[in-house]
């Protein structure tokens, strides 16, 4: 029985020491010789989110990588920050489900990454949480991080206007994205085939508004107008990508065919 | 003879290229090693997935193992993965860490190391011809074993129930049974059915195709199921796309801290050897028997050590010899090393090709054609086939319980000790004729005279205590020092009873038993050793060689 009291202590101790310790950085992570398994994980998601496209291969099927929209591996404020493990379980419109952040994972790479859903417990899935709870360390359980998300935008007065957006995007953004939308070296493919499909949140205007707003141009964020972000963000709308996978096939070719 | 020795094992060690002159038919083995390559594509993604490992490393088995076994072993035998191998992986690495997170992955590659260091240890210890005590029927009992653990994991995939763990096999058939409308996925289900129904139609037609065709009806199943209802709805899981390598180096990760946790994989290492061996060794006997080839089992046992030690460092995991693959490419004709290195480079290109067809293969139609693996391993001629003798039959339905309960490496410790034991009872039987003669008592014995037969040996001096007594030792296989001493004793002691043991014994046994000292006491009677025996008093033996030869 002492022996037991004492194991227990000893845990306890340790739990404590191990909350109060700075949890060590990324670079620090990838300089160890022996990772635990928690923080090999870390590592690997760290790896997923700043390359999916080597890392993640087996599920994603455009051209991005997750830090293409979380910018910064998933640490900028007002760029679809990924400290957000207190704040799952939570119930979404999107699919009507309470969604655990796996499944919240596993629906980014069936929509903006245009690939397949990964089942729940892939290594690749697994790896990106055990990463998004490092991010949260120290952040509130339940509460809305700070700079959660893209800043909402307040009503502007006027409707986005798609044709002052594609003066806006030949301007300030084909210099990277491409006249055709289609990425050029680190800047990602915004619209064509190889960008995310018609069912990620980034395919919403609000969404690509308040992102381009507080981040685009990149380390120049916040210096277009609000009114320029709806609109060029409108005009990237209305462009070609890969078709909504929540859509069945066989009733679109339905409709296609029947009158 | 340290240099002779050295000298064999270089032999041995360095690959033997004598078959490219035996090489007639090579278009014959090129076909051969190209229906290998398509057979073990989905075999290699299948036995990944029981490992808990990428399909690609599967693949790279398929391809590494394949290879480097086949350069260096003498023998048209298909390495590659094995069910056996790959489940015992699986269990051995799962309490570590989680599938196919990359301390996971790293700890497999640690364990297939482990794994070829054990089978070298085998080769250089010549202990290859110890797999030849481990009965067949402990084999089959393996083999059913594992055909079930195969049935009971594909059940997960199969049926949609993703993550699910149980400890035994009834629980989860419980809860199937009882949960069956909540957690039966019915897209999953009917992609599977569709996978098994078309396997097991096409058997009846072609034994060699028939997963083949199993495979791409649950591929098409797949695409009708994806054409209707979109991927959200279904929840269904696919392959994805396989980043494959031509050249996959990595060097698997050694610290400290790495070979400390990796002390609880050494009885996995050496029972995936153990099993390996058995199984590639059984393949390579039959092919002995049935071909021409000029085979080597300490070459082969070789070739499996270097093959499975090499693994790691081209990303693939451990693997051994493959029946149905083995027998598919024997039926095609092919009798060369050749046809398996040609399958290796063809898996390399048909993966290459075939790799964004692959990204869209749903795992319910992989894990179809894994329950159609599973349940062809089970046969129910195997246990009609060991009924005949019951020693048999108990240790193959031992092997299978344990297996079927306690898991693959506890059922293939019980089959190797079953066996040995079996082995063990049956040479220490001695079989017993007693004659009345003028001269005495004659006893003629037939079996191994040691250490464990010595009792019964002595039960029947002990009945004969009066007159002088015979022993016929002309049928006796093996006679050891404690045999030797026993017959000094029992004749010093029937001397104090004023009588005489004889003994019956051929040139060589007279020899050897004056050499070990069995004393004055003993009266050795000369057989003419060229005169065949009149009649053999014994009634007819199956295994036992009359031989009468000693050490």
């Amino acid at each position: 029985m002492f022996h037991r009291y004492l194991i227990l202590v000893a845990l306890l101790l340790s739990a404590t020491a191990h909350a109060q310790e700075e949890q060590p950085s990324i670079s620090q992570l990838l300089q160890e010789p022996f990772l635990d398994d928690y923080y090999s994980n870390v590592v690997y998601g760290y790896e997923i989110v700043t390359d999916s496209q080597r890392h993640a291969s087996r599920y994603v099927g455009n051209a991005l990588n997750c830090s293409s929209c979380h910018l910064q591996a998933g640490t900028q404020k007002d760029a679809l920050p990924l400290n957000v493990a207190g704040m799952y379980p939570k119930w979404r419109a999107k699919n009507g489900k309470r969604n655990g952040i796996g499944l919240r994972i596993r629906e980014c790479f069936l929509y903006s990454m245009d690939g397949i859903m990964p089942p729940e417990d892939a290594p690749e899935v697994l790896a990106v949480s055990a990463y998004v709870s490092y991010l949260s360390q120290g952040e509130v359980m339940g509460a809305e991080p700070e700079g959660r998300g893209v800043p909402t935008l307040p009503d502007t007065g006027y409707d986005p206007n798609p044709a002052s957006g594609r003066l806006v995007y030949l301007q300030q953004c084909a210099s990277c994205h491409g006249e055709q939308g289609q990425g050029v070296g680190v800047a990602p493919p915004v619209w064509g085939l190889d960008s995310f499909n018609r069912g990620a949140g980034m395919h919403g205007i609000e969404t690509a508004a308040g992102f381009i707003w507080a981040n685009m141009p990149l380390g120049q964020g916040r210096s277009l107008s609000q009114q320029q972000a709806l609109d060029v963000a409108a005009y990237i709308n209305l462009q070609i990508r890969p078709a909504d996978p929540r859509e069945s096939r066989l009733l679109k070719l339905l409709e296609a065919v029947l009158p | 003879m340290i240099a002779r020795v050295a000298r064999q094992l270089l032999r041995e060690a360095l690959p033997d290229l004598a078959w490219r002159h035996r090489l007639t038919h090579w278009r014959t083995e090129i076909f051969a090693g190209f229906v290998g390559a398509v057979l073990v594509i989905p075999q290699g993604i299948n036995f990944a997935w029981l490992a808990g490992m990428q399909p690609e490393y599967g693949l790279y088995c398929a391809i590494f193992v394949t290879l480097f076994a086949s350069l260096l072993g003498s023998s048209s035998m298909m390495s590659g993965p094995n069910t056996a191998v790959a489940i015992l992986i699986g269990a051995a690495v799962l309490p570590l860490a989680g599938r196919g997170s990359p301390v996971y992955v790293d700890f497999v590659f640690l364990l297939c190391l482990m794994v070829g260091i054990v089978q070298l240890l085998f080769w250089l210890l010549r202990a290859g011809r110890l797999f030849q005590y481990i009965s067949p029927a402990a084999i089959s009992g393996i083999s059913a074993g594992a055909g079930f653990l195969i049935v009971m994991s594909s059940l997960d995939s199969l049926l949609g129930l993703s993550s699910f763990q149980t400890t035994f096999f009834y629980q989860k058939l419980y809860v199937i049974l009882s949960d069956a409308v909540d957690l039966v996925s019915p897209y999953s289900l009917s992609i599977a059915l569709v996978t098994i129904t078309a396997g097991y139609l096409a058997r009846e037609r072609s034994s060699r195709y028939f997963l083949l065709i199993a495979v791409a009806a649950g591929y098409v199943a797949g695409l009708v199921v994806a054409f209707i209802w979109p991927q959200p709805v279904t929840e269904l899981e696919y392959l994805g796309r396989m980043p494959i390598e031509w050249l996959p180096w990595r060097v698997p990760t050694l610290t400290m801290e790495y070979l400390m946790i990796s002390v609880s994989l050494i009885p996995y290492a050496v029972t995936i050897a153990v099993i390996g061996l058995a199984q590639s060794l059984v393949i390579v006997r039959e092919l002995k028997m049935e071909t021409d080839q000029d085979i080597r089992l300490d070459k082969e046992v070789y070739a499996q050590g270097v093959a499975n030690f090499l693994a790691p460092f081209f990303s693939a995991f451990a693997g051994a010899g493959s029946f149905n693959r083995t027998k598919a490419n024997q039926s095609l004709g092919a009798t060369t090393p050749l046809s398996t290195l040609a399958a290796s480079v063809f898996v390399l290109l048909l993966v290459s090709l075939l790799g964004p067809v692959l990204t869209w293969m749903p795992m319910a139609a992989l894990a179809g054609t894994l329950f159609i693996v599973g349940a062809n391993m089970i046969k129910w001629s195997d246990v009609q086939h060991y009924a005949r003798v019951r020693s048999e039959l108990m240790i193959y339905l031992a092997t299978f319980l344990c297996i079927v309960f306690f898991g693959l490496a506890a059922g293939v410790t019980v089959a190797v000790v079953l066996s040995v034991t079996a082995f063990l009872l049956n040479i220490s039987r001695l079989e017993l004729r007693e004659e009345s003669t003028a001269a005495g008592t004659l006893l003629r014995v037939r079996g191994a005279l040691f250490y464990a037969s010595m009792e019964t040996l002595s039960d029947a001096f002990h009945r004969h205590l009066q007159g002088d007594l015979t022993v016929d030792l002309q049928y006796a296989t093996h006679i050891d020092q404690s045999a030797v001493d026993f017959f000094a004793r029992e004749a010093a002691q029937m001397r104090r009873r004023a009588q005489t043991l004889h003994l019956r014994v051929n040139a060589t046994q007279s020899h050897f038993l004056q050499s070990m000292g069995v004393g004055d006491n003993v009266r050795l009677e000369a057989l003419q050793d060229d005169a065949p025996p009149a009649t053999i008093p014994f009634a007819p033996h199956h295994s036992t060689t009359l031989t009468g030869e000693t050490r």
